[in-house]
């Protein structure tokens, strides 16, 4: 018998234990897992099983949602993800302004500063996946490079919004404010350095011999399970499915800009970093495109609602959106109160947790960093 | 792999690391370069044109003379994180007769300006000073005297110059000084 120890002498929870087997809890405290436990079994140095245990940095978002109004939960909405802040907002709003009804007032220009927002968002987010991924495989010159390239984003985003992180920039109704002067040309030379600097990323990842050697064929993820585990995202796109939400159901003003949804066949662990520097690049073109539109564009960012009619209408709303990590969606349900009666969030990480055991069994324990961060699990996000 | 690729994969690595020898450095000496990257105004709400201006969201700004003692910005807090007590001061105040103010507590606010986006009387602005540590958690509660006067310069230790990003594609990123 072997137990999970707290402390000495505190047994919490009973480890499974298989003959000559041995069982190795990783985390919940851990700088590589995330606050989260995995529990593997290995077998010499091959993990045969992995289970992954989710829950430690639950903060009850859902119910915290109860007790507020709908711009209130703005602010604490972007917690479980502050990496991608923007993006767990998008669906929020969405479904929020479809329940106050006020989806049909939104300005087209806020419209357009959302997809920037979010593909700031993007871009941001997947660098700092980089950054881990680029330091599990030992390679720290992409993680200064990355942390630092995601900086010039954060700085322009906080020339928009006012923040860098936890942005709270849509409200429902539109954005809280408008283009800064100077932010076109700032963007749009951004826009060229970064992409001069993704040529060096493909070099320093892709094409470098040693992270072959490391990634190719490692923790493969095959289409087909891909889709019966409910994968979503980069993940899913990585094993050859083409789904995006942005282009199967276009919600803001998608529809508008022009850009490819990348798609690999393989489904190992390279092709999933090669998924992210090209969604990179792709999302600099949706940026490029957006910022062109939005030079000299007028009118107002907001649909400003009153307190009073932040009120609404018994009934439920339903919206999707594509965020860095996958399709993130919020289910909400008002019973006509100043309040969501409920509110239900469905996390792109969540959904991605099923592929842990599935990509670590016959993994390597040394590859078991790079594997687990290949599917860009976010703990805080799945937890909520 | 074969040996040839193998090497020129490697030779192109080691050159793209090498090109950053002769780059500009990104990082700054932070305590004494600061980015701000808004423009030097303060973040405040205009309801007329149902929009915030731009500026960092840091430490707020009250103005005695314009704010009522409506509560709304309390209001709102107190949904978020519950950072904004009301406080009575001493005064003549006309447009607030009762004389209470809000007072926010720095060790609990989240910095999401929706307490300024709540104030209709253009009395609450945010500045873009961030550099808030304090040795004691009474000292971050901020009364409404304080936050009424414009933060005060950081001492001279760590007085930081202001830096902004010039993006190049040939050189890299890097920090110059701000002119102004
Ligand atoms: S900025 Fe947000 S958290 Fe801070 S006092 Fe204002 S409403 Fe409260
Ligand atoms: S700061 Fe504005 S919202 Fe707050 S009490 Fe004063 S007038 Fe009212």
């Amino acid at each position: 018998m072997s137990y999970y120890q707290l402390v000495p002498g505190v047994y919490v929870e009973e480890l499974p234990e298989k003959e000559g087997k041995i069982t190795v809890s990783i985390g919940p405290q851990h700088p590589g897992s995330g606050h989260f436990r995995l529990i593997i079994t290995i077998d010499g140095d091959v993990v045969v099983d992995a289970d992954p245990d989710p829950g430690y940095v639950h903060r009850g978002e859902e119910k915290m949602c109860e007790t507020r109004d709908y711009i209130q939960n703005i602010p604490h909405l972007e917690r479980p993800v502050v990496l991608d802040s923007a993006g767990i907002q998008f669906p929020y709003i969405l479904a929020a302004e479809e329940i106050l009804d006020i989806k049909d007032k939104v300005p087209e220009k806020a419209k357009y500063l959302r997809i920037l927002l979010a593909e700031f968002n993007r871009v941001i987010s997947h660098f700092y996946f980089l950054a881990i991924q680029a330091i599990f495989l030992g390679h720290s010159t992409v993680l200064e490079w990355s942390m630092a390239d995601r900086e010039v984003l954060m700085d322009l985003a906080a020339m928009l919004t006012g923040a860098r992180v936890t942005f709270a920039y849509f409200v429902p109704g539109g954005v809280r404010s408008d283009v800064p002067s100077g932010f076109v040309d700032q963007t749009l030379k951004a826009v060229g350095y970064l992409r001069s600097r993704m040529k060096e990323y493909w070099r320093m990842l892709v094409d470098n011999p040693f992270m072959k050697m490391r990634m190719e064929g490692v923790g493969v993820l095959k289409a087909k399970d891909a889709i019966e585990l409910g994968a979503v995202g980069p993940n899913l796109r990585a094993s050859g499915v083409e789904y995006d939400i942005r282009k199967v159901d276009p919600y803001s003003l998608y529809d508008t800009v022009e850009f490819h949804v990348p798609t690999y066949k393989e489904g190992d662990t390279m092709s999933r970093i090669k998924i992210r520097l090209d969604e990179i690049n792709e999302s600099l073109g949706i940026i490029e495109q957006v910022v062109r539109k939005l030079d000299g564009m007028r009118g107002p960012v907001r649909h400003l609602v009153k307190g009073a009619a932040l009120r609404a209408k018994p009934g439920e709303a339903y919206a999707r959106t594509e965020a860095a990590r996958g399709m993130m969606s919020f289910y909400i349900i008002s019973d006509g109160g100043r309040t969501p009666y409920r509110v239900k969030v469905d996390t792109p990480s969540f959904r991605n947790m099923k592929l842990i055991p599935v990509l670590l069994k016959d993994v390597r324990v040394a590859d078991v960093p790079i594997v687990f961060w290949s599917i860009d699990y976010w703990p805080v996000e799945a937890d909520r | 792999m074969k040996a040839s690729e193998f090497l020129s994969g490697f030779l192109k690595v080691v050159e793209s690391g090498l090109r950053h020898l002769v780059r500009k450095r990104m990082t700054l000496r932070y305590p004494e370069f600061l980015v701000v990257p808004a423009p030097d105004e303060l973040f405040g709400f205009k309801p007329g044109e149902a929009r915030d201006t731009n500026g960092l969201r840091g430490r707020h700004l009250l103005d005695l003379d314009r704010c009522t003692g409506c509560r709304l910005c309390e209001i709102t807090c107190n949904g978020i994180s519950g950072a904004i007590t009301m406080v009575k001061v001493e005064g003549q105040f006309p447009r607030n007769k009762r004389g209470i103010f809000p007072s926010i507590d720095y060790g609990r606010c989240v910095f999401c300006g929706l307490c300024v986006d709540a104030c209709i009387f253009d009395a609450l602005f945010m500045t873009d000073r961030e550099e808030l540590a304090e040795y004691d958690r009474a000292a971050l509660l901020y009364g409404p005297e304080e936050i009424s006067k414009p933060p005060k310069e950081l001492p001279v230790k760590i007085r930081a110059k202001r830096a902004e990003l010039i993006l190049d594609e040939r050189r890299g990123a890097h920090h110059v000084q701000r002119k102004n």
